[in-house]
């Protein structure tokens, strides 16, 4: 069974080694986003899904760069793939592993 | 039930600093510190030195996966007893034909007023429904999990494993985590 973890502070993310995690900077009580938000709501499943299929190995916590209420959220057209936003996130949290 | 009558009443100086937090950035950041201060030294004590992190890699396409919710954000059947605010390592089943206004939350580590108006911030059953539909996703699980605040993360353990037994013995592929 795969598990991917959705985290509001980064450092628990970390410290709670899990197989995979996604981290955002929102506000605790919203890690799915705003109220009524379905779009913003769908994109962090997207990205969730994706890590879950694509993760390259245990422990890899994925900082996600949407801005709170900064950031515009269009429907998500193709599921079976990654967005740019989470394949540029998981590079740059491989650089800093 | 209105959205107030869905969250069990808390703390009064909690429910005034999480709803500060909540609403201000100097707020949101203190309350980061504090959970990145407290929960972050706890956990680090206590996890210290566990070997390996446990893998399961996806072995089927999400369009032919069981997907489930367990949520740490203190959601439950409001027909269920509440959690026990200042700490409870137990965990409540939430079916998935539980709709959003027969779901109460039971924590008050956070401001709950925006996830009363959508329970889909800290529980998204109803997009994980719409997935289905879609067939994005292979299958809604029957049921899903909800937890509550814990002091002590040693606390979640056997919880937690039932938790992993019953998911699994459900044929659950993949399962999301999501924060209070």
């Amino acid at each position: 069974m795969t598990t991917v973890g959705l985290a509001l502070v980064r450092e628990l993310a970390v410290a709670v080694q899990a197989p995979r995690m996604l981290y955002l900077h929102w506000p605790f009580g919203h890690a799915l986003g705003e109220p009524g938000q379905r779009d913003q709501q769908r994109t962090i499943l997207h990205d969730a899904f994706a890590l879950a299929r694509i993760a390259p190995h245990p422990g890899l916590v994925v900082d996600l760069p949407y801005q709170w209420r900064r950031h515009a959220y269009a429907p998500v057209m193709d599921w079976a793939t990654e967005s740019e936003t989470l394949r540029e996130a998981m590079e740059r949290a491989e650089a800093i592993c | 039930m209105t959205q107030d009558t869905r969250i069990t009443p808390g703390n009064r100086a909690r429910e005034a600093l999480a709803r500060w937090a909540d609403r201000s950035p100097l707020g949101q950041r203190v309350a980061y510190w504090i959970g990145r201060t407290a929960g972050g030294i706890q956990l680090r004590l206590k996890i210290k030195g566990r070997a390996d992190i446990p893998w399961t890699p996806m072995n089927k396409p999400l369009a032919e996966a069981t997907v489930a919710l367990v949520t740490t954000g203190g959601v439950h059947l409001c027909t269920d007893q509440p959690f026990n605010l200042s700490s409870d390592a137990s965990f409540r089943v939430i079916p998935r034909a539980a709709t959003s206004d027969a779901l109460c939350i039971s924590h008050d580590h956070y401001d709950r007023r925006d996830a009363a108006r959508d329970i889909n911030l800290v529980f998204p059953l109803e997009r994980l429904l719409e997935l289905e539909q879609e067939g994005v996703i292979g299958h809604v699980a029957d049921v899903h999990y909800g937890f509550g605040f814990v002091k002590d993360p040693l606390e979640l353990i056997a919880a937690g494993r039932k938790v992993g037994a019953q998911l699994a013995q459900a044929g659950v592929d993949l399962v999301v985590l999501i924060p209070g």
